[in-house]
């Protein structure tokens, strides 16, 4: 008898226990899923693992500091090792799960599934900034403004600043759709009239030395080189020309050349990989940089400190990239709440597209606002140039913006 | 054969046609009916997510181009390193025709059962081109032959403007005869046509084997002098080894054209080459049902590998790079494990298997 009591007791302990999980499982308010497919193995890993990590710690920051009150973002973080066919499988997966917002990484896989986000209509913010992601679409955000804007702002760059009749320069590009992304553009706009010559369109190949290429180059009176590729590639090259004394000791000397490139080749990663070559190396970024040690950069630091990251994730540009697209979808899941609108796919793409004049959404990461529009789906439109002085990135003048772009869009 | 047609047990063969038939017993092919039954009901029985039958497709279509592999570098003896280069030819003649009409033509869209045969057809001119240096190259140097043809495709994708320099070529939904496949039903449509394909190759290769065509692949394998001097031609019998598996090839691209709505340029890559041959080599190489065995099983190693990472990943944040190198690390692993302890694959477990059951209800 008194074990028949004893087993009913436990019997209702359990009962009473699985109750209070269940209703502090309410309570605990709605989670909204998200999903990020990138490459953290595989190609371009190298940019795609801080940027993982600067996704990974923002939404578990938002959680935490309740930025979405007792509602939480879960976003489940998925290696594709830069193949679209893994991509592809993520996404159904994520759409099998119920995802809200889609967080995208390499540009092969956003054009491969451009049709299938118009499909589903989901709002989707890849790390690729190709112009062409946002060709027949409308589901597609670019964080920040475009590889085309930002090569182009470059040439600008050397047109406005170039002593001497027209500017000579050569495109370094990376052999994928990501290296060739800006190249139609660029030429576009020298035909509208930027003045800088393109004198050779080089598509790099896994070359461990670049001499040829560089005094090539150099034979054809070729002052700047912009690159439009991953870091490695430009470090080789930038250590082949420091060897050969190519490169130009202030911007533009004459007899030597001006490195300068995209938001990919530039980074700590860079000065790591190409050490004193990279001495006054030009990037263009739309990321605050910790170099510069302003308010966004304490916040970035700080971040990466609650979570445990090492300086080099730490410090990363590609970290500030995933953070602030952490950000801004966390930012756009808010104001849909704030809206009083359901979370879910239609409301966030709207909230998005409403993201501009009083609405634009300055997160800590960037140069300058997110900017979206139904009609301009490229978020952060400024651009900072940084030049590399000893060992470390600082800004060269004010953020910019291109004017060519404007003219050949 | 003795009169109960049930059982292996106590039968043999007294002609050769006995010899020739797909099914040596009628439990065979009544477990092959039930087994090919279950294969066509099961997604009418349970519902799958889209992922899952996006894996299933992708297995299949593995089954296909493996079969091709199978074909010349397991029957013929002739190794072949760059398959995936054959899939591609597949794949990029869809592409080809999307580039040229338009990607919602009717061709590509209503006529896409021809479009996949055109594929087969173009892969097995391709096959046959490059099975020429097979007339005088063997072993080592053929495979170098191969890989180049691997790279030259490589090439040619990636640079060629047509080709959209390897970028995403779309490809249109297809109809059937209820109208549009949708997306909800896009996976499931295509797990149906893939299996058909796989079903009607799978018996195309037993019954090619059964014919002097088949058995001479397996005599220009074993040795091509004496395959020769038995009448046989070795160097013909080379060609449509290759040119059979750039079919097979072919028609496994045009299927993956489909099912991803795309063709891509890192779908057919050298790493996507010595994956076909690690499905070959660990589902067993010369056997029909190794080419199934082996897309199943690394595919579904590659898949638990990393759900093994993800999960792991989630205690450990920061050990994420160490975790997902346990997929690459695995898969080479398990193909040395197959070569040193099983180099005849699971086909050879099969086979086993079998052998026991064949007996039954006797020992030996």
């Amino acid at each position: 008898m008194k074990t028949k009591k004893s087993l009913f007791l436990n019997a209702l302990l359990i009962l009473v226990i699985m109750f209070a999980f269940t209703a502090s499982a309410n309570a605990g308010g709605k989670v909204y899923k998200l999903g990020l497919s990138l490459a953290i193995t595989g190609p371009t890993s190298d940019a795609g693992n801080p940027y993982s990590k600067g996704v990974e710690d923002y939404f578990k920051f938002a959680n935490e500091t309740k930025i979405l009150g007792e509602d939480t973002i879960d976003c489940t973080i998925r290696d594709d090792q830069y193949k679209t066919d893994i991509t592809k499988r993520n996404f159904e997966d994520y759409m099998d799960q119920g995802i809200v917002l889609y967080l995208n990484y390499s540009t092969g896989s956003t054009l491969g599934l451009k049709k299938d986000f118009e499909e589903e209509k989901i709002a989707v913010i890849p790390a690729s900034f190709h112009r062409g992601n946002l060709e027949n679409s409308n589901y597609i955000f670019l964080p920040v403004a475009s590889y085309s804007e930002q090569v182009i702002s470059l040439g600008e760059y050397v047109a406005n600043n170039h002593k001497g009749s027209k500017a000579k320069v050569a495109l370094f590009l990376h052999p994928s759709a990501f290296g060739r992304g800006p190249l139609a553009d660029t030429e576009a706009a020298v035909k509208a009239g930027l003045n800088i010559e393109i004198v050779e369109v080089v598509e790099h190949g896994k070359d461990l030395d670049n001499t040829a290429m560089l005094t090539r180059l150099m034979s054809k009176g070729v002052q700047y080189v912009i690159s439009q590729t991953v870091q490695s590639p430009v470090a080789t090259m930038l250590k082949d020309a420091h060897r050969l004394g190519l490169i130009a000791s202030s911007f533009g000397e004459e007899g030597k050349i001006t490195f300068l490139g995209a938001h990919y080749t530039g980074g700590n990663d860079l000065i790591a990989l190409a050490a004193e070559a990279s001495e006054n190396y030009f990037w263009v970024c739309s990321y605050n940089l910790t170099s510069e040690n302003n308010e966004g950069t304490k916040q970035q630091l700080a971040l990466a400190k609650l979570y445990g990251r090492d300086e080099k994730a730490a410090n990363s540009h590609n970290y500030a990239n995933g953070i602030m697209v952490a950000q801004v979808s966390t930012e756009a899941i808010r104001r849909v709440k704030a809206a009083g609108l359901e979370v879910n796919k239609a409301n966030i793409y709207k909230m998005l597209n409403g993201m501009n004049g009083a609405n634009a959404y300055h997160p800590y990461t960037t140069v300058g606002p997110v900017t979206y529009s139904p009609t301009d789906h490229a978020g952060v439109d400024m651009l900072q140039i940084y030049a590399v002085k000893n060992g470390a990135f600082k800004k060269v003048g004010v953020p910019i913006q291109s004017e060519y772009m404007k003219k050949i869009q | 054969m003795s009169a109960n047609s049930w059982l292996a047990t106590g039968n043999f063969y007294t002609t050769y046609k006995q010899e020739q038939k797909t099914f040596s017993t009628s439990l065979d092919r009544s477990f092959f009916t039930l087994f090919l039954v279950i294969l066509f009901a099961w997604p009418l029985l349970f519902e799958m997510s889209n992922k899952n039958m996006l894996v299933i497709d992708n297995i299949l279509i593995a089954v296909v181009a493996v079969m091709g592999l199978n074909l010349v570098t397991g029957f013929a003896g002739l190794i072949s390193i760059g398959h995936a280069a054959f899939v591609g030819i597949g794949a990029y003649t869809v592409a080809s025709f999307c580039r040229t009409i338009g990607d919602t033509h009717i061709i590509i869209t209503h006529f896409w059962p021809l479009m996949i045969i055109v594929s087969g057809l173009v892969g097995a001119g391709f096959g046959a081109v490059v099975g020429l240096p097979a007339l005088r190259l063997k072993h080592l140097y053929l495979a170098i032959a191969t890989l180049s043809f691997q790279m030259i495709f490589q090439w040619v994708i990636n640079f060629a403007s047509f080709f959209n320099q390897g970028q995403t070529i779309s490809v249109g939904r297809v109809f059937w005869v209820t109208g549009k496949v949708g997306r909800d039903d896009h996976y499931f449509f295509w797990y149906y046509i893939i299996l058909v394909v796989v079903v009607l190759l799978g018996f195309g290769i037993r019954n090619l084997l059964k014919t002097r065509y088949g058995r001479s692949l397996i005599a220009v394998r074993d040795n091509d002098r004496a395959a020769d001097a038995m009448g046989m031609n070795p160097g013909l019998t080379k060609v449509y080894a290759f040119a059979l598996a750039g079919f097979f090839a072919g028609v496994a691209g045009a299927l993956h054209a489909y099912v991803y709505r795309g063709v891509g340029f890192e779908s057919f890559t050298l790493h996507e080459s010595i994956g076909y041959l690690a499905m070959a080599i660990v589902g067993g190489l010369g056997t029909l049902n190794g080419s199934f065995w082996g897309p199943v099983a690394i595919k579904y190693l590659d898949l638990q590998m990393e759900h093994l990472s993800e999960a792991m990943g989630q205690y450990l944040p920061s050990g994420m790079n160490l975790t997902t190198a346990m997929k690459p690390f695995t898969f080479g692993l398990v193909i040395v494990l197959f070569l040193i302890y099983e180099p005849r694959g699971i086909a050879n477990w099969w086979r086993i298997a079998k052998s026991y059951t064949k007996l039954w209800p006797f020992r030996y």
